[in-house]
């Protein structure tokens, strides 16, 4: 009896704790600005995996919006008032994703938000920003699904209707594809990429004689898929698949001993794919909207500035997401911090000119943006005329 | 292509196999199941390819010096996550949660180190390929293999004839016998932590080979399959380790070349509840007799 009552003590002690915190919390935090008279800021918040499987493309995230953030404080910021980035680890698993969408309608604080990273994640969360009239724009989701989730959702990257068949006319026309194997990971976004290229390349009279799949992130031996597919000779082996995977792909295939051309989406733009799997990548043609070789002096800033910043090379992860939180931000400033006119001011934005290409948006609020065909020749990405 | 994915299977199931062995062999000691392992597996292929890459350190002491350190970490797993366990006498099933604890813990401590792209391991030695009649065949694959029979051999001996295998099995039968009887019970779990550990970073460095990638969650599906091999095999025998890691291996394979890829995890764990609703102990498993 003696043990129940000291814990019944403890328990209403926390509980009148956790109110009195929570009661102080709130107000503190945003009236503290006012009255100390401390520059007045606006936050927009940031998220994608910043741990896990994928934590490669949060952390490019990061430091796309956070070189961009750092480029407009310096300029005086949104009218006189410094831009913050609230970054959120959403680890790219849905039911994650939806916690931290969740906490970000519920502060008010944030008035925008840049994510989230994969089709998944951003379809999972697109529900509660919708609700909560928060604005989600992902600078990667490619499922053509995303947008239609609700009027606050809006993407950076040209959907796999659009990318899919540019580059099947890459493989069947450039290529000589006319037997084509395709690999592609089994999520909302591979599925939708391999259908849509398959559906093009077969308009283009190409004949699809084996479609495989695997589970990304833990798939790591790829050598009964190969030796299936090595089966049906085909010319070209496209994969709709991120950069790791491919390298392990390109390796295994070399251990094989096969040598089937590969193929892949802009995904696989990525120097880490070369570091990765040398010259086991050799010949391989993808898509991209961002170069760096590009002689545009909006692109060159960029990657000098980045490379001051991070001692390391942009991908087009951090390029996009240079540029959706560019758009963000000019968003802002002709909207003021209402989420709704954010939302409006977004949505008529016509010709933004960024790192990725000039951007607008359609009535689906998708972009269409030009791609570039690339090829890897002596390990280096160059671009195809 | 029948062959060729057989022998794609045998490689793969000797991965399976010699993670299998540091498994089996935890269990067979402590009756617990280390779930840490597959995370020890990725770290010493970590280190190993840090000593190499940063360090320049050849590949063979980078490969022993690597046994070594992780093998260190496995006794460092056992003193500080383990140890105070069975000191309050808490319930198995406790250990258990805390080795998933360690595991979640090193993935994200190498994340934070080393950052969480996959990474290429350089080919130390290119032993090329054996060609018969158009069937690939390399000589890693065969050092593989070769690596996991010796192992469990040499493991058998150690458990079997030696002094320090005979504190092992009396630790396993009765702890608090073995240690009224004079055996340093803490020593003994310790060696058998650096023991398993040092195993699986042979298994983390060979499989880092061979697929020449590693990255910070190579070891949770590995994990996952290598428990299921010591289990299909019978946990706690060590040939039963190697025969259910191959044999889920090759399952595996065949059911990704011939059925398909998508479900090839799920086909090889349904066949091993077959096997094991029919067998429980697992393959070469004995039905133990608990003392009342």
């Amino acid at each position: 009896m003696k043990k129940n009552r000291k814990s019944l003590i403890l328990i209403a002690l926390l509980l009148v704790t956790a109110m009195v915190l929570a009661a102080c919390s709130q107000p503190t935090s945003s009236t503290n600005n006012e009255k100390d008279g401390v520059k007045e800021s606006i936050t927009i918040a940031v998220t994608g995996p910043l741990s896990g499987d994928y934590a490669q493309y949060g952390e490019a995230f990061r430091k796309g919006t956070a070189l961009k953030v750092k480029e407009i404080n310096a300029n005086g910021g949104i009218d006189g008032k410094e831009v913050k980035i609230l970054l959120m680890d959403d680890k790219n698993d849905p039911k994650e994703a939806a916690n931290v969408a969740q906490r970000l309608v519920e502060d008010k604080r944030v008035v925008g938000v840049v994510g989230h990273f994969s089709s998944t994640a951003s379809l999972a969360t697109a529900p509660i920003y919708q609700k909560a009239g928060l604005v989600e724009f992902s600078p990667t989701a490619s499922h053509p699904d995303f947008t239609k989730q609700g009027t606050y959702m809006f993407r950076n990257i040209n959907t796999q209707a659009i990318e899919g068949p540019i580059v099947a006319d890459m493989v069947v026309n450039k290529m000589q594809g006319k037997k084509i194997a395709v690999i592609y990971i089994n999520n909302d976004w591979g599925i939708t990429a391999k259908d849509n290229f398959t559906n093009a390349a077969k308009e283009l009279g190409a004949e699809i004689v084996a479609e495989e799949t695997f589970i990304g992130g833990q798939t790591k031996d790829f050598t009964p898929t190969l030796t299936k597919i090595n089966e049906k000779k085909p010319d070209v082996l496209f994969l709709a698949a991120f950069y790791s995977e491919t390298g392990m792909i390109a390796q295994q295939m070399k251990q094989l001993g096969y040598n089937i051309p590969m193929a892949g989406l802009s995904s696989l733009f990525n120097e880490e794919l070369i570091k990765l799997a040398g010259d086991a990548v050799e010949g391989l043609y993808l898509s991209t909207n961002f170069f760096p070789g590009d002689t545009n002096p909006l692109v060159q800033d960029f990657i000098t500035n980045f490379k001051v910043e991070y001692n390391s090379e942009p991908d087009q992860f951090a390029a996009v997401a240079y540029d959706t939180m560019g758009m963000m931000i000019e968003a802002i400033q002709t909207a003021g911090t209402d989420r709704a006119a954010i939302r409006d001011a977004l949505a008529q934005m016509k010709d933004y000119p960024g790192v990725t290409g000039n951007t607008t948006f359609n009535e689906n609020r998708d972009v269409v943006k030009s791609l570039k065909v690339l090829q890897i020749r002596d390990g280096k990405f160059t671009v195809v005329e | 292509m029948l062959l060729q994915q057989m022998i794609n299977g045998f490689t793969l199931g000797s991965a399976y196999a010699l993670t299998a062995i540091g498994y089996t062999m935890v269990f067979g000691i402590l009756e617990l199941v280390n779930f840490s392992h597959g995370a020890v597996y990725m770290f010493g292929a970590f280190i190993c390819l840090i000593l190499i890459t940063t360090f320049k350190i050849n590949f063979l002491m980078a490969f022993l010096l690597s046994l070594v350190i992780t093998g260190i970490l496995g006794m460092l797993v056992d003193k500080i996550c383990l140890y105070p366990l069975r000191m309050k006498n808490a319930p198995k099933v406790t250990s258990l949660i805390s080795t998933i604890g360690v595991s979640i813990f090193l993935q994200n401590l190498v994340m934070l180190l080393w950052g969480s792209e996959t990474k290429n391991f350089p080919m130390v030695f290119n032993l090329g390929t054996l060609n018969i009649k158009g069937f690939k065949l390399s000589y890693f694959q065969l050092v593989i293999m070769g690596t996991c029979i010796v192992l469990m051999i040499g493991l058998t001996l150690i458990i079997q004839r030696t002094k320090l295998g005979k504190a092992m099995r009396a630790t396993a039968q009765n702890m608090e016998a073995a240690k009224l009887m004079g055996i340093h019970v803490d020593q003994v779990i310790s060696f058998t932590f650096f023991l398993g550990a040092a195993l699986a970073a042979v298994a983390g460095i060979m499989i880092g080979m061979y697929y020449q990638t590693v990255d910070p969650m190579m070891g949770f599906m590995t994990g996952l399959k290598a428990f299921a091999a010591a289990v299909l095999g019978g946990i706690g025998v060590l040939p039963g380790a190697v025969i259910g890691g191959l044999l889920i291996g090759v399952l595996e394979t065949l059911a990704a070349g011939y059925i398909h890829a998508g479900y090839r995890d799920a086909i090889a764990f349904a066949i091993l509840i077959g096997v094991l609703l029919v067998r429980p102990v697992g393959l070469l498993g004995k039905p133990v007799q608990k003392k009342v």
